[in-house]
């Protein structure tokens, strides 16, 4: 797969090497260096292997990016500050707490479907004790855990809710969610082969939909 | 702008809880009426934007102030 993937970089590579802008230049790098660093992390990966990647010399590299360390960072960046929308999510939704998280959890789990060097870089950063990881948790899981505390305490003050703490309920579902997409994107667990991720996030909405005892 | 009917305080979340709870807010007002909400989320800007390109109701004015963003969107 790396293979593939960095051979497939190459040839793209090696096709649009001259001619590309200063942004153009520096985009292509942090986008072989973002694949690269998925699959080995920053330890694994040398300047080499990247430039290689690209087609470049390391003096290209080093006019966009003063060291490994940089490109990184650059790396993090922009992976942790991707967000989604979930503006369509909310408009054609009827603000039902349980349908709307259906909706925006379809829209997150997607966003990771085509990218799961995301969650990989996510977790790297979260290892390493990089300041990303926070930025991970503002611009994506926030998400979650903002929506299903805010809600839960509503409908408690409703009464619709038998009193529970909603902080620890969103970080139950975080967890959950995150617990599948990398069994699901990253581990292709043989145990969970006979469901496909939607079939599992739904089993597991519904499961946590359950256990808050709503009425 | 400064004269609005209703009034949303969205600050310290993330979307789309703002935009969940504006959409209540102007569903209760009637035609014509604004409501102003203040946010603290950046992502929030964009939301609201595609928001009301979406319902169809206005996007009276959009800033920022000292870190808050503040909107005024008027019912349609």
């Amino acid at each position: 797969m790396i293979a593939l993937r960095l051979g497939l970089t190459v040839i793209v590579a090696t096709a649009s090497n001259k001619r590309l802008s200063a942004p153009e230049r520096r985009s292509s790098l942090i986008n072989a260096a973002k694949a690269l660093f998925a699959d080995k992390g920053f330890h694994g990966v040398s300047i080499d292997e990247i430039v290689t990647a690209v087609g470049v010399s390391p003096a290209i590299l080093y006019r966009h990016f003063k060291s490994k360390d940089e490109l990184y960072a650059a790396v993090l960046q922009d992976f942790s500050c991707q967000r989604e929308s979930y503006v369509d999510t909310i408009i054609n939704s009827d603000a039902d707490f349980e349908a709307v998280l259906r909706g925006i959890t379809r829209v997150f789990i997607d966003s990771i479907v085509c990218q799961p060097d995301l969650l990989k870089i996510e977790l790297y950063s979260i290892l390493e004790g990089h300041e990303a990881h926070r930025e991970f948790f503002l611009n994506r899981w926030k998400t979650f855990t903002d929506y299903i505390e805010y809600s839960l305490n509503e409908l408690q003050s409703k009464g619709r809710l038998p009193k529970i703490d909603s902080k620890a309920s969103a970080l139950m579902y975080q967890g959950m969610l995150r617990e599948v997409l990398l069994l699901k994107c990253l581990q292709q667990s043989e145990h969970l082969k006979d469901y496909s991720l939607q079939e599992l996030l739904d089993k597991m909405i519904s499961q946590f939909i359950k256990s808050l005892e709503l009425n | 702008m400064s004269s609005f009917d209703s009034e949303l305080d969205a600050k310290g979340l993330n979307c789309p809880l703002p935009i969940l709870r504006a959409k209540k807010a102007i569903a209760a007002l009637a035609s014509g009426q604004t409501l102003k909400i203040e946010a603290t989320d950046p992502g929030s800007v964009k939301d609201f934007e595609a928001f009301c390109k979406q319902t169809g109701n206005e996007l009276v004015s959009s800033a920022e102030e000292g870190g808050n963003f503040i909107f005024f969107i008027k019912k349609s």
